[in-house]
């Protein structure tokens, strides 16, 4: 069941559905795009987030998304930061879940729609799926 | 001769014996002191913290709701230059003096800030030097603790870091030769020794050690045995430890009064509690005040003796001064200060028993109860002190003019409340009961209360699921129905109204609450798979498999209640419902913490099209009422819920931020004769008003299409069609059949219409 929405979402998400990434524990799996936010408080935690994430303080990178999300439970580039952290921790299940919560805000922003369908991909990769 | 020599004999045996007997006595006790005072550390509970109220420009709260919670925290409203812990308002908002604390993830430093407003929203957060600080979090309200059995509560201190003349007033009044002696002071002990002679009670001649030794090892009967054990013992400790450990000991063990059922313990936790300062902070008249009620801590009580108290304070002062530990100047100066205490109420062991019971039940899958009493964890929770109160107010105060409305005698109504963020599952609220500081029956966890309407979602997500058979606009029949099964008397389920409705819509039946027409509709789905959709939306609980089950007769506690909301508020991802975030050592280092975790339950589409409908429910259904508190704007999705003979009243709702649930009724189970309209409902909407609701905007997943439907015919509409509404669909799954009123060029034209747009939208996708 599960598998087939998450396939639906893969399917209307995306143009272009590129060959999965390799993954690997501590790199960050893709990219991430560009920040996007009004708010100050968000944008900096944000980039707290991002510096932690990259050298490799992955529960503090979280606990700094988490609390961005208090402010702005909305954004979807916050559970796509989310996400990533997740599957740098090996968190494949978390990672996959957080993407298709970030697609359900992405609106009409499709770099960020592909990135999280690529992210689905990869964790349903790591998962064996 | 054989005579005396054998009385002689037994004289000798005697004194021998009770020498060996003594010195075994003796090295019993000394065992126990040094086993006890060694071993002995004072057991901490666990302290509980509110969120932090996290300050940046754009956050919506009102500045009365910051300096309430600066109150709560014990801030002062007034400037005190080169201190914390204090704020004023100024022309644009409020300057806030914080004072240090350490979080989770580390500690924040005092600092200076200035807030500012327009209206109930923050401007901006700018330090001393009126630099932009996009973050900062205020300290925590402090919220109560999980205590030892004896509710002993104590904040550790040093002796570095009591203030020396607050041991030199106790030195003055209590002991004034604690540093020559040997444990015992010879004076004190002749006036024992007279009050026994003349047969009055044992009293007087304590030394610090002795009091010391009474309060740690003993009972508090005054007998000659028990006096005697006193001596020797503290003899043993001032033999085995200096007199600063028995000293720094006693600042930590004394009692200094009583705060409801909280037992106030030591200095540490005495300048908080009494002055809300840091034991290193206090002044000279207030160190003697609470050396002067050490001596009976009830009877010289500062909040109601103030006279007594201060009295007291006076003669512990010149005592301080006949002893030459400070000077006449210093003296008079003390001693003309009025009485000036923390402000803040008393609240016991918390002032919101229901909400750390959540926490504690959540703690104990992970600690043991001793170390949860005893080790001085530091919870960091999810409440938010704002909505509690809320929720606490409107609750006692609703329940109390229903009460009089109603005249049902005693006793009287009873309520829940359950209020969670609704995207990521904090419990942000929970009231047990309308007397919110009763610590019993804690009915937003623990009543399981037949849930009624609130059920039915569950049958139109389970509905919706299958577009091909299922969707807004299909038509239900809400004639007469009966449900036989075999072993159970047929089931016949009749509406609120006593009416049935013949074929209606599929939203219509859930926004007017229809039961035939839902009975049937869960009975054609299946009962099982109603309730595989129940536990998929995160109730744990077994629900039994029967027709009735489908209209509500599952019983619920609120909190199941919430879980399962609360996957239809976050479009259909379950997460766990979450009351802790971290937890650290006393010491500050992190123990664990407890992650955002989400898993999608159900695909986006059908929770959408559940979701629109429940919206429908409070527009023009069941919970229409609810715009008397709050604009339609804020397009709040909800359903209500009433049982047999109107025993339970339900509303659960949810706005863009928050969801919440309220539960009414009587505890023994009588009638209420309240609907879940007329008495839930209306404490919903009075506690969302009062706080920041944001406007529902559910976000339209891909595989939703909006097509124009004729309400008559539930067929495609044009817009020449009157009250022609645009409704949501699984894509594909619209009724192809074009209704009466319409043309085909202008059904053809709409279509064209809803295609177009969805080729902008994804066109003009940034």
């Amino acid at each position: 069941m599960k598998h087939h929405y998450a396939l639906a979402v893969l399917i209307a998400g995306c143009a272009s559905v590129r060959e999965p990434a390799p993954v690997s524990d501590s790199a960050p799996a893709t990219p991430a795009p560009p920040a996007r936010t009004e708010n100050v408080a968000v944008a900096g935690l944000m980039d707290r987030a991002r510096a932690d994430l990259a050298s490799g303080r992955l529960a503090n990178a979280a606990a700094s998304l988490e609390r961005a999300l208090r402010i702005e439970p909305r954004n979807p580039r916050l559970w796509h930061e989310l996400a990533r952290v997740r599957m740098s921790q090996g968190d494949y299940a978390q990672a996959e879940n957080l993407a298709a919560r970030s697609n359900t805000w992405v609106g009409n922003d499709s770099e960020l729609r592909a990135a999280n369908v690529r992210l689905i991909t990869q964790a349903r990769t790591a998962q064996g799926r | 001769m054989s005579r005396r020599s054998g009385f002689k004999r037994f004289l000798w045996y005697t004194v021998l014996t009770v020498a060996l007997l003594g010195a075994g006595f003796t090295l019993y006790l000394d065992l126990r002191v040094r086993n006890e005072f060694e071993g002995r550390r004072f057991a901490l509970p666990a302290r509980i913290y509110a969120r932090p109220l996290e300050l940046h420009a754009g956050l919506r709260i009102p500045l009365a709701d910051v300096e309430a919670e600066l109150r709560e925290l014990g801030y002062r409203e007034a400037v005190r230059e080169g201190e914390s812990g204090w704020f004023v308002r100024t022309r644009e908002g409020l300057d806030i003096a914080l004072r240090p604390f350490v979080f989770w993830d580390g500690p924040q430093a005092a600092r200076r800030l200035r807030v500012s407003f327009d209206g109930p929203t923050v401007t901006s957060v700018r330090d001393e030097e009126d630099r932009d600080q996009a973050l900062v979090r205020l300290e925590p309200v402090p919220v109560g603790g999980i205590y030892p059995a004896n509710n002993e509560d104590r904040v550790l201190v040093r002796l570095g870091e009591v203030p020396k003349q607050l041991v030199q007033a106790l030195i003055a009044v209590e002991d004034r030769n604690f540093f020559s002696h040997a444990g015992f002071d010879p004076r004190g002990l002749a006036r024992a020794a007279a009050s026994l002679v003349s047969g009055g009670p044992i009293q007087g001649g304590s030394t610090l050690t002795q009091q010391l030794v009474k309060n740690f090892f003993l009972t508090p009967e005054r007998t000659l045995q028990r006096k005697f054990t006193e001596l020797i013992m503290a003899m043993l400790l001032e033999l085995h430890y200096d007199k600063s450990e028995i000293l720094e000991t006693y600042l930590n063990e004394i009692y200094l009064g009583q705060d409801r059922d909280r037992a106030i313990h030591g200095v540490g936790l005495a300048a908080l509690y009494y002055f809300g300062k840091p034991v290193e902070q206090l002044t000279l008249a207030e160190s003697a005040l609470l050396v002067g009620m050490a001596k009976g801590p009830a009877f010289y009580d500062p909040y109601r003796q103030p006279r007594r108290a201060l009295e007291r304070r006076n003669l512990v002062l010149r005592e301080t001064k006949d002893q030459g530990f400070v000077t006449m100047e210093q003296y008079a100066a003390a001693r003309a200060t009025t009485l000036t205490l923390n402000p803040k109420a008393a609240v016991g062991t918390s002032a919101h028993p229901a909400f750390l019971q959540l926490v504690h039940r959540q703690l104990r899958r992970e600690y043991d109860e001793a170390d949860l009493r005893s080790e001085g964890l530091r919870i960091f929770t999810t409440l938010d002190p704002r909505v509690q109160l809320a929720a606490e107010r409107v609750l006692a105060r609703k329940l109390a003019q229903f009460d009089r409305e109603k005249r049902f005698g005693e006793p009287g109504l009873e309520g829940a409340i359950v209020v969670t963020d609704s995207q990521a599952g904090e419990v942000q609220a929970l009231v047990g009961g309308r007397d919110a500081r009763y610590r019993g029956f804690n009915r937003a966890l623990d009543a399981a209360r037949p849930v009624g309407s609130l059920l039915k979602p569950a049958i139109y997500l389970t509905a919706l699921g299958e577009p091909t058979r299922y969707t807004l606009v299909t038509p239900i029949d809400d004639g007469p129905f009966v449900w036989k099964s075999h072993g159970a008397p047929d089931w016949q389920p009749s509406n609120y109204d006593q009416k049935f409705h013949g074929m209606v819509p599929l939203r219509t039946a859930l926004a007017q609450s229809y039961n035939a027409a839902t009975a049937r509709l869960g009975t054609d789905l299946g009962i099982e798979r109603v309730l595989a959709t129940v536990k998929r939306l995160g109730v744990e609980r077994e629900l039994r498999p029967y027709a009735s089950t489908l209209l509500g007769a599952a019983e619920m506690s609120p909190l199941e209640v919430a879980q399962m909301y609360q996957t239809i508020a976050s479009g259909g991802f379950r997460t766990p419902l979450k009351a802790i975030r971290e937890v650290t050592t006393q010491d500050g280092r992190p123990l664990r913490r407890y992650p955002l975790a989400i898993e999608q339950a159900f695909p986006p589409e059908p929770m959408y099209l559940l979701a629109a409908a429940m919206q429908d429910v409070v527009r023009q259904g069941t919970g229409q009422s609810l715009k008397n508190w709050l604009p339609p704007e804020t397009a709040v999705a909800g359903k209500t819920g009433t049982t047999d003979e109107q025993r339970d009243a339900w509303f659960a709702g949810f706005t863009g931020n928050r969801l919440g649930i309220v539960w009414i009724g009587y505890d023994d189970n009588r009638a209420a004769r309240l609907s879940g309209a007329a008495a839930a409902l209306p404490v919903w909407g009075e506690m969302m008003a009062a706080l920041d609701a944001e406007p529902l905007a559910l976000p339209r997943p891909d595989g939703i299409e909006s097509v124009l439907i004729d309400p008559q015919s539930g067929l495609r509409a044009d817009l020449t069609c009157a009250g022609a509404v645009e409704l949501p669909f699984t894509m594909g799954s619209a009724p192809e059949q074009r209704a009466p009123c319409a043309t085909e060029i202008g059904v053809a034209v709409e279509q064209v219409k809803e295609r177009a747009r969805g080729w902008l939208e994804r066109l003009f996708r940034r």
